[in-house]
C-alpha cells in the first residue's frame, strides 16, 4: 500500500503515523452515509438525520445514494432474498475504504421473519462493521452506532471489507 | 348487508350461482368456474360494483371441504357506498385455471399474478402472467399449506425484465430501436429502497415502464399462519410503518367481527384518536418525502419535527416510537398514561404552524406548481378501475371514505369532511393529505373532548387477559390466562373480511378461521398495492423528473405493497 | 504585477487542487478489485443495455442556445468593470451588441426552440 512506500522512503515511522493520524481524522469525521433503507428502519434512520437527533453533528450529514460517492453503508431494513443480490452488487461497487453498518434486527439477524424469503442477517452476503439491534433501534442508538465506528477507525481497526479473506 | 341492487341480483340467481351463507354476516355468492366471468361482468356493469377490492385464494388442503383444494376470492365494492359482496370460485384440481378478469378491472391484473405466485392457480388469456412477490428462480409456491415456511431459496441474478419491455416495445430489437434503456431502482432516493422500474426513455420522455415489486416480500401471511391471531399484531405493526396502528387496528377489528365483540366506548375513542394521528403520521412522511424528491428540502425538517413530536406522546403511551403494537383484540393494551392529553393538545397546537410553514413555502411557489400541476393525472374511472381507494382515489374527485360511508368506532358523531381533489394529478393527491392532516385534527380535537371513561378492554372471558391479582388468586382465571396465552383466541370457524380507512386507503383482512387458535390464513388488502399497478398508465407519456414527483405523491410503502 | 497576484493564485488552486485529489487518494487509498466494481452503477442492477451512440438533438439545441448566451453574461462582466472609463461610446457599442443577441432571443423563442416537446 502506498502507506509502506513512504515509511520506507522517510526510514522512521514519525511521518506515516502523522500521516495515519491525518487521514484516520479524515475518515473519520466525514463518514458518508449510503442509506440503503428498505423498510421501518428507514423511517427512524429519516429522523436520524432530521434536527433532533442530527446525524450531521458527526460529520455524516451528505447521504449520497451512490456508491460512488459513500463510504459508509448503512442497511436499514429487511433484506430478502430478491434484495440481496443488489446489496451486493451495491456494496461491490463502493470504493474502499468502506464500512457497514446493519441497522435494526431485521439487517442483523433476520428478527421474527424466519421463512422462506428473508435473509437471515445481512452477514450472509456482506461484511458487517457493527450490528444495531432494535426493532428499530431508537436513533440514539444509531448516533452511538456511528460514534463507536469513528472510535474505531480512531483506534486503527480496519474496516472488515479489508479484513476478510477473497472477493469480500 | 342487503341493498335493492342486491336484492335485484340475488333474484336473478340461477344453477351456476348461489349465496353462500356466512356466519359473520358477509355476503358470499359460489360460483362455477364456467360462469364466472358473467357474474363478475354482471356485477360490475348492472348493480354498481366497479371497484374489485381484492383477489385472493384460499388452499384448502388442512379444511374439511378440501376437494376442489383451492377457492379463489373476488372482493367487490362499489365505488361510492359500502357494502361488500365476495364471490368464490373453485377451479379443478386437475386444470389449475381460471379465466382472467383483467379486461374487466385493471386490479385483476397484478391480484391474479400474486395468486399464481403464491399458490399456482393460473389464469387463462392473462396479458403478463408471471410471479410478482417472489423472485424469477422461486420453485414452488410458498402459500401453499404443503410447502415449508422454512426453506429458502437464493437468487443468483436480477430479472432483467426484458421479456415484459420488448412485449412493450413491440418486439423491436434494441440495436435497432432509437430509444434508451434505463433501470431506475431499488437502490434509488426516490425509490424508496423497495421499488424498481426499467424505463423505455426517448430522450427525458417515458416510453415505456415496466415496475418490479417484492424487494420486501417479507412472508407476513406465511408467518401469520405459524403463530396465533395475538402474535400477528406485531406483524401488521410491520405493514405499513409509517402509521402502524392503523394496521394494527384494521386487524383487530376484523378479529372482533369475527368474535362478535364490539370494544369498549373508551377503547373505540381512543382508537379514533390514534387512528387519525396515525394518518397524520404518515401523510407527514408522505407530503415530506414527495416534497424532498422535487426539491423543496426545508419542508422535510418542518414535518418531520412534528413526527417527533407525536412519536414524543406515542412514545410514552406504549414504549415505542414506530411499531407500536399496542391495540389488542378486544380493546388495547393498556389504558391511557397521565400526560396524554397534554401531549395531544400539544400536537393539535403546533401542527398547524408546521403546515402553514409548508403552505407558505410551496403553495404558490412557481417551480413547485410546475412540478406538480397536471403530472401523473388519472381521471376517476380508470382510477376506479385499478382499485385505488383512499386519497389518490379521492384526488380524482370521488369522495369515497369509509369513514363517512361505514362509520365505525363513531366516526358519524363527529364533524369534519371528506377532502376531494378536481384533476387527479400529483397536486391534488399531495394538497388532498395536508387537507386531510386538518381534518384529522379536527377530530382528534373532538375526540379528546368526549372521551368517556371505562375499561379499556371488554369483559370476555374469550380475550381479554384477567387483571393479574386474580390469575395469582384463583385458578380459573390462571386458566384462562393460560389458555388464551398458550392456545391463542378461537374465532369460529369461517371466512371473514374487515377493514378500515388507513391513511393510504382501505386497509383490509380477509381472515380464514379453522376454529383453533392459530389463524388459517390472513390475506392483507393493501391499498397502495393497487395504487402502483397504475404506475405505468401514470408516467407513460411524461418526462423522467415527472415519474419521481408522481411517485413521491402516491405514497408507496413497500411494506404494504410486498407485505 | 500586484493586479496579477489573485488571478495567478486561482489558476494554482485550480490546478492543484484536483491534482491532489487524483495523485493523493490514488497513492494512500486502500484499493481491492472486485469484477463488479468497475461496472456501470444502475442502482445495483447489471445494465441492461450498452448505452447508444446516437443522442436526441434536443440536447444539442438546448446546449448551443446556453452556450451563446452564457458567452454573451461573460462578455458583459469586463464591460461592467471598466464602462465608465468606456463612457457613452461603450454603453452605446454594449447596447448594440445586447440588442443583437436579444433580436437572436426573441426568434428563438418565437419558433419554439425553447418548447422542450
Amino acid at each position: 500500500m502506498g502507506l509502506r512506500e513512504i515509511e520506507n522512503l522517510s526510514g522512521s515511522g514519525v511521518l506515516t503515523t502523522r500521516l495515519d493520524a491525518v487521514l484516520r481524522w479524515g475518515r473519520r469525521n466525514s463518514l458518508w452515509p449510503l442509506p440503503y433503507g428498505t423498510a421501518c428502519c428507514a423511517i427512524e434512520f429519516m429522523a436520524v438525520v432530521a434536527s433532533p437527533f442530527d446525524l450531521s453533528r458527526f460529520g455524516a450529514e451528505v447521504v449520497r445514494f451512490s456508491p460512488r460517492q459513500s463510504d459508509l453503508l448503512i442497511v436499514s431494513g429487511t433484506i430478502v432474498h430478491k434484495q440481496a443480490v443488489i446489496l451486493r452488487r451495491i456494496y461491490a461497487q463502493m470504493a474502499e475504504p468502506k464500512w457497514v453498518i446493519a441497522m435494526g434486527a431485521c439487517a442483523s439477524a433476520g428478527a421474527f421473519y424466519d421463512n422462506y424469503c428473508t435473509l437471515q442477517g445481512i452477514d450472509h452476503v456482506i461484511p458487517v462493521d457493527i450490528y444495531i439491534p432494535g426493532c428499530p433501534p431508537r436513533p440514539e442508538a444509531v448516533l452511538h452506532a456511528v460514534t463507536e465506528l469513528q472510535r474505531r477507525i480512531d483506534a486503527g481497526v480496519p474496516p472488515r471489507s479489508q479484513r476478510t479473506e477473497g472477493s469480500a | 348487508m342487503s341493498s335493492p341492487s342486491l336484492d335485484r341480483f340475488r333474484s336473478r340467481l340461477a344453477g351456476a350461482v348461489r349465496e353462500e351463507p356466512n356466519p359473520f354476516g358477509d355476503t358470499v355468492f359460489r360460483v362455477e368456474p364456467s360462469g364466472l366471468r358473467d357474474v363478475l361482468r354482471s356485477l360490475r356493469d348492472e348493480h354498481g360494483f366497479d371497484l374489485l377490492l381484492d383477489v385472493t385464494a384460499v388452499d384448502r388442503l388442512e379444511l374439511p371441504d378440501s376437494k376442489p383444494r383451492f377457492d379463489v376470492v373476488y372482493i367487490l365494492r362499489p365505488s361510492v357506498g359500502s357494502e361488500r359482496v365476495r364471490v368464490q370460485c373453485r377451479p379443478p384440481d386437475e386444470d389449475l385455471a381460471l379465466e382472467t378478469v383483467s379486461d374487466l378491472w385493471k386490479s385483476a391484473n397484478w391480484a391474479e399474478r400474486e395468486v399464481y405466485d403464491q399458490y399456482g392457480v393460473r389464469f387463462r388469456n392473462h396479458p403478463n402472467l408471471k410471479r410478482i412477490l417472489n423472485h424469477k428462480d422461486f420453485v414452488g409456491h410458498p402459500l401453499r399449506k404443503d410447502y415449508d415456511i422454512k426453506k429458502q431459496q437464493w437468487l443468483s441474478e436480477p430479472d432483467d425484465l426484458m421479456d415484459e419491455m420488448r412485449k412493450l416495445r413491440g418486439g423491436a430489437e434494441e440495436e435497432e430501436s432509437e430509444s434508451v434503456l434505463l433501470n431506475i431502482g431499488p437502490s434509488h432516493p426516490a425509490m424508496h429502497g423497495a421499488l424498481r422500474a426499467l424505463v423505455d426513455l426517448e430522450g427525458e420522455t417515458v416510453r415505456h415502464t415496466v415496475p418490479e415489486i417484492g424487494y420486501l416480500h417479507r412472508g407476513f401471511e406465511k408467518s401469520a399462519e405459524k403463530g396465533t391471531y395475538t402474535h400477528v399484531i406485531p406483524f401488521t405493526d410491520r405493514l405499513n410503518y409509517c402509521s402502524s396502528v392503523m394496521n394494527n387496528i384494521g386487524y383487530c377489528r376484523t378479529i372482533e367481527k369475527m368474535l362478535g365483540i364490539e370494544p369498549t366506548a373508551r377503547a373505540q375513542t381512543i382508537r379514533v384518536v390514534l387512528l387519525e394521528l396515525g394518518r397524520i403520521m404518515d401523510h407527514l412522511v408522505c407530503v415530506a418525502a414527495n416534497l424532498v424528491d422535487v426539491g423543496a428540502l426545508t419542508n422535510y425538517w418542518y414535518l418531520f419535527n412534528e413526527r417527533e413530536r407525536i412519536y414524543d406522546v406515542i412514545e410514552a403511551l406504549c414504549g415505542a416510537r414506530l411499531t407500536h403494537c399496542y391495540v389488542r383484540i378486544g380493546g388495547l393494551a393498556h389504558d391511557l398514561h397521565a400526560g396524554f392529553e397534554e401531549g395531544v393538545e400539544g400536537i393539535l397546537r403546533e401542527l398547524p404552524k408546521a403546515l402553514g410553514d409548508v403552505e407558505r413555502l410551496v403553495a404558490r411557489n412557481r417551480i413547485f406548481l410546475d412540478r406538480v400541476v397536471g403530472v401523473g393525472a388519472i381521471s376517476a374511472e380508470e382510477a376506479i378501475s385499478h382499485g385505488f381507494t383512499g386519497p389518490c382515489l379521492r384526488a380524482c374527485g370521488v369522495p369515497n371514505d369509509l369513514r363517512k360511508d361505514e362509520p365505525y368506532y363513531g366516526y358519524d358523531g363527529y364533524d369534519w369532511n371528506v377532502i376531494v381533489g378536481t384533476r387527479g394529478d400529483a397536486y391534488d393527491r399531495i394538497w388532498v393529505r395536508m387537507e386531510e392532516m386538518r381534518e384529522s385534527m379536527r377530530i382528534v380535537a373532538q375526540a379528546m373532548k368526549k372521551m368517556p371513561g371505562g375499561p379499556v378492554n371488554v369483559d370476555d372471558k374469550r380475550v381479554s387477559l384477567p387483571p393479574k391479582t386474580e390469575v395469582y388468586g384463583n385458578i380459573e382465571a390462571l386458566m384462562n390466562h393460560f389458555m388464551i396465552i398458550m392456545e391463542g383466541i378461537k374465532p369460529p370457524a369461517g371466512e371473514c373480511y374487515g377493514s378500515i380507512e388507513a391513511a393510504n386507503g382501505e386497509l383490509g383482512f380477509f381472515v380464514v378461521s379453522d376454529g383453533t387458535g392459530k389463524p388459517y390464513k390472513v390475506k392483507v388488502r393493501p391499498p397502495c398495492f393497487y395504487v402502483f399497478s397504475a404506475f405505468p398508465r401514470l408516467t407513460e407519456g411524461g418526462m423522467i423528473q415527472d415519474m419521481i414527483a408522481t411517485l413521491g405523491s402516491l405514497n408507496i410503502i413497500a411494506g404494504e405493497l410486498d407485505r | 504585477m500586484n493586479g496579477y497576484a489573485p488571478l495567478i493564485l486561482v489558476v494554482a488552486l485550480a490546478l492543484i487542487t484536483p491534482a491532489m485529489l487524483l495523485v493523493v487518494s490514488n497513492f494512500l487509498g486502500a484499493r481491492r478489485t472486485e469484477r463488479t466494481k468497475g461496472e456501470p452503477y444502475e442502482c445495483g442492477i447489471p445494465q441492461p443495455a450498452p448505452p447508444r451512440r446516437a443522442i436526441p438533438v434536443k440536447y444539442y439545441l438546448v446546449a448551443v442556445l446556453f452556450l451563446l448566451f452564457d458567452v454573451e453574461a461573460v462578455f458583459l462582466y469586463p464591460w461592467a468593470v471598466v464602462y465608465r472609463r468606456l463612457g457613452l461610446f461603450g454603453f452605446v457599442e454594449m447596447a448594440v451588441f445586447l440588442a443583437m443577441l436579444v433580436a437572436g432571443l426573441v426568434y428563438v423563442w418565437k419558433r419554439g426552440a425553447l418548447e422542450w416537446d
